[in-house]
């Protein structure tokens, strides 16, 4: 294997979905030993680029070297073995083993089956050693912290001699101290020919941290650069937002209404300190990218994840919990349709009265023929492209499966409604039509609350927008006077 | 500011995470030596399994353990099956079966290895058979062992001859002394050769659980499935294997117990899942697997033991049921308090 | 609204089988191959007593089936049912035996009214389903131990009570009515009745009621479930009490046809029950499965366990008989499922 001076050649990789180009023609380089960024915006392509790399999804076209040979993987398995490890939001370590342990699982020297310390394995642990001494090959991974646990994956991944190593987000849930810890061990990577790919969105990281940099916009390679010949945060967004050309934002007229929901200091794990207030008829935008609290805040809300200080909803105290803040007038689209917002294996007509089974049923006893009716109401309205309400959820598009959610959470009669990620993953038509969906509601005088990482998604529906980054809310903005994007993108970046 | 809080909250759950290690590292044994207290503290009364009624006594102990051989050359094995996130509810009736086929084959002139031999391939088959229900058909493993319990149990009821309730001998066919040599006949200190076995099937189950990479590989699969077949481990092959060494050694004590009762009885084995899982809940082993200990299964084991034939002096035998099922909640709200199971995935 | 659009709306709302009714109809054809291949072995399978026999001789097992069918629809099992028999039937027995009538111990009891008897019997047995609800739904302990140690809790208490043995003396004489009034006219009895009452109950349950709905739901998607307001620990509870009450029912009625509380009786019925269940496609992995499949599953059996009496086979057979019959109809359901989505 000669030792190119490129360790990843992409070239005119293309990858297609059903309506939509993903990745489009994407060619660059990745230089050996460095640590090289990818940056873009929600949409940008960066997740699916990666998923091509790590082997959970195929290329569409186009090919991608690996030390000067063409490499592909089928699945996360073929893709370690081929020397391409990826570090996971989901940590995946095994807890109840040891560091040494979990450092050389699969690769064990044995004698008829009795494990060996050999040279071999010797060396591996003591790349725990140098990368962070403080953690003792003898220590039960499950009473290590979650930054700990992420250093025994890079451990892993170097001993096991991977070529490159793949950080998805990985200081999304580490304090400040240990990122700093963490970016010792990665610039200490490029002497132990290791390459790292580097995914964030908080764009000092890069400037701290990285060599060279690739932007990516609406799945098509921007740019790539030394990080040393940009000037500036706002060259780097520039690149990432572009032209975004956002639509007519047609700002409400009318008295200012009273406020449905109070939020007080509210923290948890995550959070920091939230609190702000949405009125009646109001849609109000929560923009923040990965980890910056926007689901914990929403689930908090809602009554599922504990926290500490007060919401008040109606002028009443909210308890926490969902059957209470359905009660008294909230409906929460989650962010995951398919494990937590549809019933996969029910039909449409199963999933849609669920929330609010009371409108359907007499003393208990379930009207099978108004449940029919409501389903074909909201298949009418919402234009769920079925031919039948007793298709099974798990057959429907991603759009109509999230319009069926929509309708779950519309027949609830709420007064409040929150969105996580609406439109995540579905084509342009769809999205369009929910947000006219959206617009009418605000309009019959229903709240929104709006958990996006898309900018355009909140710019274009949006009455407010707070900002999120890290847990904590940075900057509120009322729409309609000039939105400066770039702004905007530096303050959830991490900027002052 | 949030890296301090976060700091904090980690050094509160790394020190609260060190007791509670210590802990489970330690109560095992006392609560052994707790019930041996105890039962050696009540009065025994004059039965005859425990010589002169005292529970700490040489006859007591000896006959306590040789009455624990089945249970200690199988839980072993049932320990490392279900730190690898499995379950086996046949063993039970796996065992009856082999008791079985043992005596009968002893009634019929076999000599002792041969029949052996032919018992415990019996039990690697029955293995293979769990294995390929929950591995290869993936069926969920408590239903597929509930099929395979009542197979087995069915099948050992088709050998015993009709009418007769166990292989015992008739005056056709005279069950040869010497069968109990292996499980009754004293070799040392007491006690019978298949209790020394029993030792060393235990040793050799410690030491693979803890050196060796099928025990590593069992917590692995048990603790982390992605992570384990990321890391290349055939979760399949290792889950089968595992499954095959568990009929085993249930085949194992099987034999152990036709000897002990010079007869094969289709019902012996009855209620030897329960007794392991007891015994593996009170080791600490978490339900979901990943984390587990023979050694302390072992000592759970030997709780059992104590427990069963202490209360049997004590209390009439109809109280047993009543006591068997709190030993196992109990069992349940110790293990649910000491072991923190897996996050669901 | 214009006709046309009507129309269509009504063509929207199709006719297509669901899949539970998809396989509760393949183990119908099941159950009819069977028939005919045990009319085909067994002398005289075909008479029309024989059949009404074989709905007749399970009506025990059915109740308990309505019970664990659901709990297993939201993935959990319920194996303390054959115990929570034992224990009702014995303590309805003790409770209205006369008080202080004999030396013997086992002939004297409390002395309360038989109604009253009866009713505190079944509230002991729906504690062994509020112990199960606990440990199931609050603590998340794996139903299947839970509930097996609850079963030897509860047949235990049963022993305690007879000393291993039986109660049967003392008796008043309302006591032997329950279990044995018939049908005039006919030899069926009215536990058949009341076995039937109680599936056309939980069939009307499943399909229409707002709780049934809910079980399914639970079982579909546990956390879907919760975020759509779904108090699931409650409804957990729920279902246990009740499967604890349906087979505190029959042992009631048990213990009224043999005049007796036997400490031993309906052993092995909860994995009968669950055979049942598993025979008629209920499905472990959640939310599918109905109790109308486990009506047929139930009578599959019946099938099965008649015939191999009716060739001779000693009731040893049981065992494997039931072991094979559950895997096959495991593999045989998967296996047209696959083919009907695929």
């Amino acid at each position: 294997m000669k030792l190119t001076d490129n360790v990843l050649e992409i070239r005119e990789l293309v990858k297609d979905f059903p309506g939509v180009r993903a990745v489009n023609n994407v060619s660059f380089d990745i230089k050996r030993n460095t640590v090289h960024c990818l940056v873009g915006e929600n949409g940008a392509g960066k997740s699916t680029l990666i998923k091509i790399l790590t082997g959970a999804s195929l290329r569409t076209g186009g090919k991608v070297l690996l030390n000067g040979e063409e490499y592909w993987a089928h699945n996360p398995k073929e893709a370690k073995q081929k020397g391409i490890s990826t570090l996971f939001q989901e940590l995946n370590v095994v807890d109840q083993l040891t560091v040494e342990e979990n450092l050389t699982l699969g690769m064990e020297d044995t004698t008829f089956g009795f494990l060996r310390k050999t040279d071999k394995i010797n060396a591996m642990v003591s790349v725990m050693n140098s990368l962070e001494p403080s953690i003792s090959p003898r220590q039960l991974v499950s009473t290590l912290s979650v930054a700990k646990k992420q250093i025994v994956e890079i451990a892993k991944a170097v001993a096991s001699e991977s070529d490159i190593i793949i950080m998805d987000e990985p200081t999304a849930a580490i304090s400040e101290s240990e990122i700093a810890r963490l970016f010792k061990i990665i610039k200490g990577l490029r002497e132990k020919n290791v390459t790292v790919i580097y995914i964030s969105h908080r764009l000092d990281e890069i400037f701290e941290l990285g060599d060279y940099v690739t932007v990516m916009r609406d799945g098509k390679h921007i740019d790539t650069k030394p990080v040393s010949a940009i000037h500036d945060r706002s060259e780097l967004i520039k690149m990432m937002i572009g032209k975004t050309v956002f639509e007519e934002y047609t700002p409400k007229e009318g008295e200012c209404k009273d406020a449905i929901l109070q939020v007080k200091n509210l923290s948890n794990h995550k959070l920091n300190d939230i609190s702000f207030d949405v009125h009646e008829g109001e849609i109000v935008g929560f923009y923040g990218l990965v980890g910056a609290g926007k689901t914990e805040l929403a689930r908090a809300i809602y009554g599922v994840d504990d926290y500490e200080g007060e919401i008040i909803f109606k002028g009443r105290k909210l308890q926490p919990a969902p059957d209470k803040a359905i009660a008294a007038g909230i409906a929460l689209v989650p962010e995951e349709r398919r494990s937590q917002g549809l019933f996969t294996i029910l039909t449409i007509r199963g999933n849609v009265p669920v929330m609010n089974m009371k409108k359907v049923s007499r003393s208990g006893f379930i009207n099978a023929a108004q449940e029919r009716n409501v389903t074909l109401e909201y298949i009418d309205t919402l234009r769920i492209a079925t031919n039948s309400t007793e298709k099974e959820a798990s057959k429907l598009s991603g759009g109509n499966q999230q319009k069926v959610v929509f309708a779950k959470c519309l027949f609830a009669d709420a007064n409040l409604l929150m969105l996580d990620e609406p439109t995540r993953g579905i084509d342009v038509g769809a999205k369009s039509e929910i947000y006219g969906i959206i617009r009418r509601l605000s309009e019959e005088g229903k709240s929104i609350m709006i958990f996006s990482s898309e900018l355009p998604e909140v710019v274009n529906i949006c009455d407010t927008i707070y900002l999120l980054y890290d847990g904590s809310m940075k900057a509120t903005m009322r729409n309609g006077c000039d939105i400066d994007s770039e702004k905007i993108i530096h303050i959830v970046t991490g900027g002052e | 500011m949030k890296g301090a809080r976060d700091e904090s909250l980690g050094i509160r759950m790394d020190r609260s995470n060190a007791v509670r290690a210590n802990i489970k590292k330690v109560y095992i044994y006392v609560v052994l030596v707790l019930i041996v207290v105890v039962f050696s503290l009540v009065k025994l009364g004059q039965v005859e399994m425990f010589g002169r009624g005292h529970f700490l006594s040489p006859d007591s102990i000896v006959n306590l353990l040789r009455a624990a051989v089945p249970i200690l050359t199988l839980s072993g094995a049932f320990t490392l099956l279900m730190i690898s996130g499995y379950i086996d509810l046949s063993v039970g009736s796996a065992m009856s079966l082999s008791a079985v086929v043992f005596a009968l084959m002893i009634l019929n002139g076999f000599p002792f290895l041969p029949a052996l031999a032919i018992t415990l391939v019996v039990g690697i088959a029955m293995g293979f058979l769990n294995g390929t229900l929950v591995m290869k058909l993936r069926i969920t493993p408590v239903i597929a062992t509930l099929v395979t319990l009542n197979l087995f149990k069915g099948i050992a009821l088709l050998i015993v001859p009709a009418g007769l309730s166990a292989i015992k001998g008739s005056a056709a066919k005279i069950m040869p002394a010497w069968i109990n040599d292996y499980a009754r006949k004293e070799v040392l200190l007491g006690l019978p050769a298949a209790f020394f076995i029993a030792l060393v099937v235990i040793a050799i189950l410690v030491l693979v659980q803890r050196k060796t990479i099928l025990g590593k590989y069992a917590a692995a699969m048990g603790g982390n499935r992605t992570a384990a077949e990321l890391s290349g481990i055939n979760v399949v092959k290792m889950g089968w294997m595992l499954y095959v060494i568990v009929g085993f050694f249930a085949a194992f004590a099987g034999v152990a117990r036709a000897s002990y009762m010079s007869l094969g009885d289709p019902l012996s084995g009855d209620g030897m899942e329960l007794d392991c899982i007891i015994a593996v809940l009170l080791g600490g082993t978490a339900f979901s697997g990943g984390e587990g200990s023979v050694a302390k299964t072992i000592v759970g084991a030997l709780i059992i033991m104590c427990v069963t034939t202490g209360l049997m002096t004590v209390i009439p035998a109809f109280w047993q049921t009543v006591a068997k099922g709190s030993v196992l909640l109990l069992a349940v709200v110790l293990n649910h308090l000491l072991v923190r199971e897996k996050a669901k995935a | 609204m214009s006709v046309e659009t009507k129309q269509v709306r009504t063509n929207m709302v199709g006719r297509s089988m669901s899949n539970e009714s998809f396989i509760s109809l393949f183990m119908v054809g099941v159950l009819v191959i069977l028939f005919g291949v045990a009319c085909a072995l067994v002398p005289n399978f075909y008479l029309p007593q024989n059949i009404i026999n074989l709905i007749t001789n399970s009506w025990f097992v059915i109740i308990l089936g309505i019970g664990v069918t659901f709990l297993l629809i939201t993935g959990n099992f319920d194996m303390s049912v054959g115990g929570v028999i034992a224990l009702t039937g014995v303590l309805s027995v003790y409770f209205c035996q006369g008080a202080n009538v004999s030396q013997n111990v086992l002939a004297n009891g409390l002395g309360l009214p038989y109604g009253v008897a009866v009713a505190l019997a079944l509230v002991c047995a729906m504690g062994i389903g509020a112990i199960n609800a606990f440990f199931v739904a609050r603590l998340k302990v794996p139903s299947i131990i839970v509930t097996l140690a609850t079963m030897m809790l509860a047949r235990g208490i049963a022993q305690i009570v007879t000393r291993g043995a039986q109660r049967n003396t003392s008796l008043p004489d309302v006591f032997g009515v329950l279990g044995n009034v018939s049908i005039p006219g006919t030899s069926i009895k009215i536990s058949v009745l009341i076995m039937i009452f109680l599936v056309v109950v939980a069939f009307i349950f499943e399909k229409k009621t707002v709780s049934g709905r809910r079980t399914y739901l639970i079982g579909a998607n546990a956390e879907a479930a919760r975020l759509s307001g779904i108090k699931v620990g409650r409804h957990l509870t729920f279902l246990y009490l009740t499967s604890a009450l349906l087979a505190g029912i029959t042992g009631i009625l048990l213990a009224s046809e043999f005049k007796a509380g036997v400490s031993n009786r309906a052993m092995g019925y909860e994995f009968d029950a669950l055979v049942i269940a598993l025979l008629g496609g209920v499905s472990i992995a959640g939310g599918f499965g109905s109790v109308l499949g486990m009506f047929v599953g139930a009578i599959i059996l019946s099938v099965v366990t008649t015939a191999a009496t009716g060739l001779l086979l000693s009731p040893d057979w049981q065992f494997t008989l039931k072991g094979i019959v559950t895997f096959i109809a495991i593999l045989a359901q998967r296996f047209a499922l696959d083919r009907r989505k695929g």
